[in-house]
C-alpha cells in the first residue's frame, strides 16, 4: 500500500463488566465496542491485500476481513452507512456474525497470523465483527439489507427439509431460502438455535441475539417446526417423499460419560444437562421458572474445553466454589483464550493432570467426593500433537457435591439410526459435496465432524446449500427435459 | 408450536384428562411411547403418556396425576380452547406387543394411565390380559375403558387415612400391590408381567414377581429434560450398563434394572419441587 500508516501497537480494549458484579448474574460479560472505539481498532488494520491477507486464510469461511474493516474507517462520518457496507461484506460469507464474533476461537483462526502481531497486538477481528452485527441489529440495518434481498428471490418451486436448527441447519436454511427454495426446519427441542440456545450461556451469547437471527430466517420464509424429532415424529423416508432434498444438521448431542463407578450418583450432571437446565430452561431464575438445578457448595467440572468453561462459570454464578479438573496440562486446554481468562478472573480454580476413577456417594446416593488418579505427561505426542499422558498409580480424593462432566459429545443417536445412512464411528459419512450415502440427503456440522465449532458448522451449512442448489438445479432441468 | 386443548375433564380425584390437537404425534404414536410437553412460558418440560389417540382426527389424550407445580398449574389454569405451548414426540420405544399368553398388567397409582394403551394392544395381539390397578379408592380411573379393552380388570383399592401424605400413600401402594400380585401369581399362571408406577412400588412388585420367575417388563420414570438422548438426566443402570431411558427405554427388563439407584435418582429434586409448589400455592392464594 502506498499510504504510509501509523502503527498503533495496542488493541483498543473492549469494556467488560467487573467480576464482582458479573458473577452474580447471567448478563453478558463483554460489552463490545462503541462505533468510536470500533473505528479506532479498525484503523489499526494494515489492510493487507486480499490474496495475501493471512486473516482471510485463517477464517474457515474466508470473510474478506480487511474489506469489512476498511468500511468502518472509510465511512467513519456516517456510522449507519459504514455498518451497512461492512455487513454486506461479512454476509457474503457468514450469516451469523453476532454469534461468530463472540464465540469463534479467533486466536486460532482469523487472528492467528494477523500481520499486526509482528509489531504489536493482533487486530481484534472478532470484536469488530461482533460490533458490525450488533450495531446493524440494534439499528435495523440488517433487516434493511434483508428486505433488499427478499424481492430479488426467485422461487424454484422445490422443497428442502432441514433436520436440526443449530448453526449448520440455520445457515443452510437461510442460504437455500435466498436461492428460492421452500425450506422447512425440523427441530426436536421447543426452541431453535441448537447449542447456541441450550449450550452456550447467556453471559457469553445473549439468547435474544440468537432469537433475532432466527426471526430473520422466518422473514425469508423459512418454516420452523419445533417439537418434531426426525426418526420419531417423521422418518427420513417420509421427508424424502415430501421434499426434493434434505440437509441433516443434527449436531453432536450425545454426551460422553466417564466409565467409572458411581457415575449415576445424584449430583453428577453431564454438561449438556446442566447447561440445558440453566440456559434453555432458565433454571437460574428458579422458582420463577419451573426447572430446578442443584448446584452444591463444591463443584468439580471435568474437562477444560469451551463446555467446561461454560459449566464452571455458570456454577460460579450460583455461588459455588468451582474447580476444573483436567487430565492433561495447561498447555492443552482447548477452550477459547478469552473464556479461560474470564474463568480465572471469576475465581474458577484449575487442577491439572488428574483423571477421575471413582465417584463416591453417601448412603442416599448423593455424591460426596471424587477419586482421581494423578497423571503425568510423556515427551511423546499423539496424532493431535498433544503430549501423551499416563497414570502414575497415585491417587487424590477431592470433596464435591456436584460434578459436571464436560469431556465431549458424540453425534445424536436418533438420526444416525436412519436406514441406509452410512455412519462411521458415530459420524455421518459424506462425500466432497456433503452428500450422504442416501441420494438427495446432505449433512454437515457436528453430525459429520463430531464436536467442532460454530463457524465450521456454518461453513458446512453454506457449502451444503450450494451443493443442494446444484443438485436440485440438475433435477429441475432433468424434469424439464423429460417433460 | 402451540397445540389446542379440545377437551378437559377431571376423571377422579387429582386425575385430569386433556384431549389435545397434536396431529404429528397422533399419526405416529405407539403404545409405550410418550411425549414431552411444556405448558407455560416459564414452565418445565415434563414427560406424559398418550393414553388414547385418533390418527385421522389428529388428537391425543393425556392424563395427569396432579402432584406438583406443573400438573397443578395445568389443572388450575388451562381450559378447553387454550393451547399447550409444546408437545414433542412421540418419544421412546414402543412396548413389546408380542404374543405372551396370559399377561398381568399392573398399574401402580397413576401408572395405570400408561398401562392402558399397552394392555389394550396386548389384548388385541391375542393375549389374555388381566389389569390390576392399585390405588386409593377415590382415584380409580378408566374403569369402563379397561373393561371394554381387556379380559379382566381388577382394582386393589384402599381408603386414605387422615394425616397420610404422598409418602404414606406410596408405601401403601407398594405394600398392597405386592401382596395382591403375590396372591394372583400363587393362584394363577401368568406368562408375562408389566408394571408402571412409582419406582419404589415397582421394585416391591418386582421382588414378588422374581420369586415366581415370571418375565417382567417395567416402564421407568426417571427425570427427563429433552427426551431425545441429549442430556443424560434419564440415565438408569440396566444389566450393569448405563442406559438413557428416553431413547433406550422407557421400558426395560425388570430383572436387570438397578432399582435402588433409580429410587435415589427420582428423588433428587424433591425439596426444590416442594418449594416450587408451595410458592405457586401462595401466589394462587394471593399472598
Ligand atoms: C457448551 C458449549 C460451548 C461451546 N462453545 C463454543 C465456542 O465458544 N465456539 C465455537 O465455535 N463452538 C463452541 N461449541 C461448539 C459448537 O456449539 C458446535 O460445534 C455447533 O453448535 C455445532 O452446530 P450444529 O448445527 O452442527 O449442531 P447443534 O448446534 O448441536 O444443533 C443441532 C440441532 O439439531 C437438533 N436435533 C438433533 N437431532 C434431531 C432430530 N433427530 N430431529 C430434529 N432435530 C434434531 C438438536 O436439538 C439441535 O437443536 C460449544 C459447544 C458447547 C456444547
Ligand atoms: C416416560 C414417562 C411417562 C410419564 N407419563 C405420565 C403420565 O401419563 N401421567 C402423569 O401424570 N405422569 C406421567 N409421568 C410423570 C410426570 O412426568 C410427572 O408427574 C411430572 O413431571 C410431574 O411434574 P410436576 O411439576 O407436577 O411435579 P413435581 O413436583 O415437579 O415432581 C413430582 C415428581 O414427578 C417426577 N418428575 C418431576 N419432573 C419430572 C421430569 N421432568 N421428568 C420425569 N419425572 C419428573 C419426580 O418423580 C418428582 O418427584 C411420566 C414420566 C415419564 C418419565
Ligand atoms: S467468522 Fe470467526 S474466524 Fe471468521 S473472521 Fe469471524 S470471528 Fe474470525
Ligand atoms: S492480517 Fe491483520 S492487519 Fe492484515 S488485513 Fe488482516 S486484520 Fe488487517
Ligand atoms: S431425557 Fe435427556 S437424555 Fe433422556
Amino acid at each position: 500500500m502506498a499510504v504510509k500508516r501509523k502503527i498503533i501497537k495496542e488493541r483498543v480494549p473492549t469494556p467488560e463488566r467487573p467480576v464482582e458484579e458479573r458473577i452474580h448474574d447471567f448478563k453478558e460479560v463483554n460489552l463490545g465496542y462503541t462505533f468510536e472505539l470500533a473505528v479506532k481498532e479498525a484503523e489499526r488494520c494494515l489492510q493487507c491485500p486480499y490474496d495475501y491477507a493471512p486473516c482471510i486464510k485463517g477464517c474457515p469461511v474466508h470473510i474478506n476481513i480487511p474489506g469489512f474493516i476498511s468500511k468502518l474507517v472509510e465511512y467513519r462520518d456516517n456510522p449507519d452507512k459504514a455498518v451497512k457496507e461492512a455487513l454486506n461484506v461479512i454476509w457474503a460469507c457468514n450469516s451469523l456474525p453476532a454469534t461468530t464474533g463472540r464465540v469463534c476461537p479467533q486466536e486460532d483462526q482469523c487472528e492467528k497470523n494477523c500481520v499486526m502481531g509482528k509489531v504489536g497486538d493482533k487486530v481484534n477481528i472478532g470484536k469488530l465483527e461482533r460490533f458490525v452485527a450488533d450495531y446493524a441489529r440494534e439499528h435495523g440495518i440488517d433487516e434493511e439489507l434483508l428486505f433488499e434481498i427478499i424481492p430479488k428471490i426467485e422461487k424454484t418451486g422445490q422443497k428442502v427439509a432441514i433436520v436440526g436448527a443449530g448453526p449448520a441447519g440455520l445457515t443452510a436454511a437461510g442460504e437455500l431460502a435466498k436461492l428460492g427454495y421452500d425450506v422447512t426446519i425440523y427441530e426436536a427441542l421447543h426452541e431453535a438455535g441448537g447449542v447456541l440456545m441450550y449450550g452456550i450461556p447467556e453471559f457469553r451469547l445473549p439468547k435474544d441475539i440468537v432469537e433475532k437471527e432466527i426471526d430473520k430466517l422466518r422473514k425469508l420464509g423459512v418454516k420452523i417446526l419445533t417439537d418434531h424429532i426426525v426418526g420419531k415424529t417423521v422418518t427420513m423416508e417420509e421427508l424424502l417423499e415430501e421434499y426434493d432434498a434434505v440437509f441433516i444438521g443434527s449436531g453432536a448431542g450425545t454426551p460422553r460419560l466417564i466409565n467409572a463407578p458411581g457415575i449415576n450418583l445424584n449430583g453428577i450432571y453431564t454438561a449438556n444437562e446442566f447447561l440445558t437446565r440453566v440456559n434453555l430452561m432458565k433454571a437460574y431464575k428458579f422458582p420463577e421458572y419451573d426447572t430446578p438445578v442443584k448446584v452444591g457448595k463444591k463443584v468439580i467440572v471435568i474437562g477444560a474445553g469451551n463446555t467446561g468453561m461454560d459449566a464452571a462459570r455458570s456454577a460460579r454464578r450460583f455461588g459455588a466454589e468451582v474447580t476444573i479438573a483436567y487430565r492433561r496440562g495447561e498447555e492443552d486446554v482447548s477452550a477459547r483464550e478469552e473464556e479461560v481468562a474470564h474463568a480465572k478472573e471469576e475465581g474458577v480454580k484449575f487442577e491439572y493432570f488428574i483423571n477421575p476413577v471413582e465417584f463416591i456417594g453417601d448412603e442416599n446416593g448423593n455424591l460426596k467426593a471424587v477419586k482421581f488418579e494423578k497423571m503425568k505427561a510423556l515427551d511423546e505426542r499423539d496424532a493431535r500433537g498433544k503430549r501423551k499422558i499416563v497414570g502414575t498409580g497415585e491417587y487424590v480424593t477431592l470433596e464435591a457435591d456436584t460434578v459436571i462432566i464436560a469431556i465431549g459429545k458424540h453425534p445424536n443417536r436418533l438420526i444416525i439410526n436412519t436406514p441406509g445412512l452410512k455412519v462411521e464411528r458415530g459420524k455421518i459419512v459424506v462425500d466432497e459435496n456433503l452428500m450422504t450415502s442416501i441420494p438427495g440427503v446432505f449433512a454437515g456440522g457436528d453430525a459429520i465432524r463430531g464436536e467442532a465449532t460454530v463457524i465450521l458448522a456454518m461453513g458446512d451449512g453454506r457449502r451444503a446449500a450450494k451443493a443442494i442448489h446444484e443438485y436440485l438445479t440438475k433435477k429441475r432441468e432433468g424434469q424439464k427435459a423429460n417433460a | 408450536m402451540p397445540y389446542r386443548i379440545l377437551e378437559k375433564k377431571e376423571l377422579a380425584a387429582n386425575h385430569v384428562m386433556y384431549r389435545i390437537e397434536a396431529p404429528h404425534v397422533a399419526r405416529k404414536v405407539q403404545p409405550g411411547q410418550f411425549v414431552i410437553i411444556r405448558a407455560f412460558p416459564t414452565g418445565e418440560r415434563i414427560p406424559l403418556t398418550p393414553v388414547m389417540w385418533d390418527r385421522d382426527e389428529g388428537w391425543i389424550v393425556l392424563v395427569t396425576f396432579v402432584r406438583g407445580k406443573t400438573t397443578m398449574k395445568m389443572a388450575n389454569e388451562l381450559k378447553p380452547g387454550d393451547e399447550i405451548l409444546n408437545v414433542a414426540g412421540p418419544l421412546g420405544n414402543p412396548a413389546p406387543v408380542e404374543k405372551f399368553g396370559r399377561v398381568l398388567a399392573v398399574g401402580l397409582s397413576a401408572g395405570i394411565v400408561e398401562v392402558f394403551p399397552i394392555a389394550k394392544a396386548l389384548q388385541e395381539a391375542g393375549n389374555d390380559v388381566t389389569v390390576l390397578h392399585v390405588t386409593p379408592w377415590p382415584m380409580v380411573i378408566l374403569e369402563r375403558e379397561f373393561k371394554e379393552a381387556v379380559s379382566r380388570h381388577l382394582v386393589e383399592g384402599f381408603d386414605l387415612q387422615p394425616g397420610w401424605g404422598a409418602k404414606e400413600i406410596v408405601q401403601e401402594i407398594s405394600r398392597s400391590g405386592a401382596e395382591r400380585v403375590r396372591k394372583l401369581l400363587s393362584e394363577e399362571h401368568f406368562d408375562f408381567v408389566l408394571t408402571v408406577g412409582p419406582a419404589g412400588s415397582q421394585k416391591a412388585v418386582f421382588e414378588v414377581v422374581k420369586d415366581f420367575g415370571v418375565p417382567m417388563h417395567a416402564d421407568l420414570h426417571p427425570i427427563m429434560v429433552d427426551g431425545t438422548g441429549m442430556c443424560g438426566s434419564c440415565r438408569v443402570t440396566v444389566g450393569g450398563e448405563v442406559k438413557f431411558a428416553c431413547i433406550d427405554g422407557p421400558g426395560f427388563d425388570a430383572y436387570k434394572v438397578d432399582w435402588d439407584e433409580l429410587i435415589h435418582r427420582v428423588g433428587f429434586y424433591t425439596d426444590m419441587e416442594r418449594r416450587a409448589l408451595e410458592e405457586y400455592l401462595k401466589s394462587v392464594r394471593g399472598e
